[in-house]
């Protein structure tokens, strides 16, 4: 599950970066020094204009920027943007190993010292730059421990500063932070300080923080299969509706999957619906949009209904639906030792992606199928009869069974118990008082799509002037013609006869 | 460290609560002395750094409670001692060695939601059990209620029936009364719609029912038309009168529509 839930967005964000990168920047590739300056000079800009958007555009890139994050990348790029030695600067290349000897005298004779200090770069910039080192620390093991303790003291350094415009790198140092709490195998010990966090970026109004974190714990919890903590910290906080698209996706697969764990199915599968709609396309982040679909396909049949045929033949699911598929075929047969084959057959898979005891609850499902595709094509069936087709292990067994299904609605008939079969009612009509309601629920649903489309629709700002203008050079035009009308008709007192000369 | 006066009154308790026939009297009492004590001594919900022998005497001290408060049918009592031992289960599990009696406790749990039909409840807490999802089976204490749940699920009573007897501990029986209860009034609720009527004798086998009177008695109690001559009982017909068309609702229905596809043309 750990890599699953990690790269969606971390994907999307470098293909968007690299579509980024090719629209905005010089048809070269730049060196990654140059894109980490290019960077830091967006978000100056971005802090002395108080624009968070150009921030975003370059946290776009950080997935991309990444891959060719190295030692020397990094050095040089401080070292060039912060030109005086300064406090940070220190701190800075402190935590990257110190440069070959060579490479250090060659830094030093090609910077030129600075005839006037240009101003300090903005703080902004400096926790990009531990950002950047953060990410890099952690794509080798050797490095956590150190990862570990730059993630602690950018915390520290962050909430020293506590700058609105720092807010949305902030937001992906937290992503960093949770990393590298669980690639060194310490998540659980994490969560005091998340929770710390949310409540502070919760006060601030610091919405992307929020967000962010509020994942971090949910997170932390499935891991740990607290579903009821993750339930109350869900019933206490608020997700920020000014989040970005990724974040609610994954918060709504979070929602899903407690959801599910409680029963409550229907909830659940809106809340994947939405998960699976706000998720990047599946060529960007199929970690994500298989896991997504996974659950999605259990949930689906927990409800009664059977998943679409077409889904399971999408290229990027048609392999890791697999035993999901042969599941589904036992469920829409009604069979019950399919089933239990099937599960069997896959236990370790369905382990793995922890849907293993929601699909254990497909057993009643089996059963419930079976009968109902008995009781359509035959009129009249012994106890015995059903038993043995159903693979029951007895007719007193199956006696209940029909007896729970006729009181869950689920098949129509009567057990006749002296003679020990079932007698199976006619279809129920296809007409009566539900249709009209069901008719009514699609038409009131469709009202309220397109009602909800013309709220969202977007008016330009002055559209309405001009409107304004318009009526006014109107009723400017028609005074005029009643001011004409009038002097004309002061002018020649013959009008009457002019109108009938016409 | 624990003072020599509850080691000395937990080791009275334990020997209380093993006797055969234990005390439950003595234990009470005890129980309420020593849970006195160790929150005087901050370990009934532990704080940073206790020992590790007295976080075992006080685990052991509330396991024996929960013991206690099910053989004195005493279920919010358990229901506390439960919560209370959630701390030294989950997050002292790394540290303290595992409990012989925690299974036990909450294979108990599982089943006290059981009879009282909390199904989301008992799926959650089976999610949170720290146990690997197909090794649930392979855990008797654990299997029992998982067992019990499908066929409850299923609607297999006749197995709930049976495996009252296949308790794996001696506490699992003092909840059979009450989910036998659950389950007739489950199994008369799908006969009610199942059957028209029904010879008294199966529907007293039916309802796991060994004498006549016990069912006459059930039977006044759901509204049942018992024919003693015929010896049959006859079921209350629900349902089919309403076929009536629901006029207002629909002519509300309709006026609604019509208004918003004014807005809309």
């Amino acid at each position: 599950m750990a890599d699953v839930e990690m790269k969606p967005v971390e994907e999307k964000k470098a293909e968007e970066g690299k579509k980024e990168e090719s629209k905005e920047q010089s048809p070269a590739p730049l060196t990654p020094v140059a894109e980490i300056k290019a960077n830091v000079a967006l978000i100056e800009r971005a802090v002395s204009t108080l624009e968070p958007r150009f921030t975003h555009r370059v946290l776009r890139t950080l997935g991309a920027l990444r891959k060719k994050l190295s030692d020397a990348v990094l050095r040089d790029a401080i070292s060039e943007v912060y030109t005086t030695e300064s406090q940070t600067k220190k701190t800075l290349l402190g935590w990257l190993p110190p440069a070959p000897a060579a490479d250090q005298s060659m830094d030093v004779d090609s910077a030129p010292p600075p005839k006037q200090s240009p101003p300090e770069p903005v703080p902004e910039s400096e926790v990009y730059f531990r950002l950047l080192i953060l990410h890099h620390f952690l794509t080798s093991q050797n490095t956590y421990k150190q990862a570990m303790d730059l993630a602690h003291d950018t915390i520290e350094r962050m909430q020293s500063l506590s700058r609105r415009s720092m807010d949305p790198i902030a937001a992906k140092v937290w992503y960093a932070v949770e990393r590298t709490y669980e690639l060194s195998g310490q998540l659980a010990d994490a969560r005091p300080l998340f929770l710390a966090a949310q409540r502070t970026a919760s006060l601030r109004h610091d919405d992307e923080t929020q967000a962010s974190l509020i994942n971090r714990l949910l997170r932390s919890y499935i891991q740990y299969s607290l579903y009821d903590q993750a339930d109350k910290l869900v019933s206490k906080t608020t997700f920020p509706t000014s989040a970005g698209n990724p974040q609610f996706a994954r918060y709504h697969y979070y929602l899903g999957r407690i959801k599910a764990v409680q029963l409550n199915y229907t909830a659940a599968h809106t809340n994947l619906q939405q998960a699976i709609r706000r998720a990047p396309p599946a060529k960007t982040a199929p970690g994500f949009y298989q896991a997504v679909h996974k659950l999605s396909v259990v949930v689906d049949l927990l409800m009664g209904e059977i998943p679409e045929r077409s889904l399971f033949r999408q290229p990027v699911l048609e392999k890791a639906l697999s035993g999901y598929f042969e599941i589904v075929k036992a469920v829409r047969m009604g069979s019950l030792s399919q089933f239990q084959s099937t599960l069997s057959k896959y236990a370790s898979v369905f382990e793995q992606d922890k849907t293993y005891t929601l699909i254990v609850r497909l057993r009643q499902n089996v059963i419930k199928t079976g009968i109902r595709r008995l009781s359509l094509s035959y009129s009249r069936i012994s106890l015995r009869d059903i038993c043995v087709k159903l693979h029951l292990d007895s007719e007193e067994d199956a006696e209940y069974i029909v007896g729970k299904a006729i009181r869950d609605g689920v098949i129509e008939g009567r057990i006749v118990h002296e003679k020990g079969w079932m007698e199976c009612g006619g279809q129920k009509g296809g007409y009566g008082p539900e249709v009209s309601d069901v008719f009514s629920r699609r038409i009131s649903y469709c009202l309220e799509l397109h009602n909800q489309s013309v709220k969202a629709m977007r008016y330009p700002l002055n559209a309405h002037r001009k409107e304004l203008a318009a009526a006014e050079g109107a009723r400017e035009r028609e005074k005029e013609l009643a001011k004409e009308l009038q002097e004309g008709g002061d002018l020649d007192d013959e009008g009457p006869d002019l109108g009938e000369g016409f | 460290m624990v003072p020599p006066q509850v080691v000395s009154s937990y080791k009275q308790l334990q020997q209380a609560f093993s006797a055969r026939p234990s005390d439950p009297k003595k234990c009470a009492l005890l129980l309420a002395q020593l849970k006195i004590a160790l929150s005087e001594l901050g370990l009934l919900v532990p704080m940073g750094d206790a020992s590790l022998e007295d976080m075992i005497i006080a685990r052991d001290v509330l396991e024996i409670g929960a013991f206690w408060s099910i053989r004195s049918r005493d279920i919010p009592s358990f229901d506390r001692y439960y919560s209370q031992l959630q701390t030294f289960y989950n997050d002292y599990s790394s540290a303290l060695p595992p409990s012989p009696r925690e299974y036990p406790i909450r294979g108990l749990y599982l089943i006290r939601l059981l009879t009282q039909n909390r199904i989301a409840d008992f799926h959650t807490t089976l999610e949170s059990l720290p146990l690997a999802a197909d090794t649930l089976t392979a855990n008797p204490y654990i299997q029992h209620p998982v067992n019990l749940e499908r066929w409850l699920m299923e609607g297999s009573y006749s197995k709930v029936w049976k495996a009252r007897e296949e308790a794996p501990a001696e506490e699992y029986k003092f909840f059979v009364d009450s989910l036998m209860d659950t389950i007739r009034n489950e199994i008369a609720s799908c006969e009610e719609a199942a059957y028209e009527s029904l010879p008294l004798k199966d529907a007293g086998t039916l309802l796991f029912f060994s004498s006549q009177n016990e069912l006459l008695s059930f039977a006044k109690q759901r509204g049942w038309q018992v024919n003693l001559t015929a010896g049959t009982t006859t079921f209350a017909k629900k349902g089919e009168e309403k076929i009536e068309i629901p006029r207002e609702k629909l002519i509300a229905a309709n006026l609604a529509l019509a208004r918003e596809l004014e807005q809309i043309v």
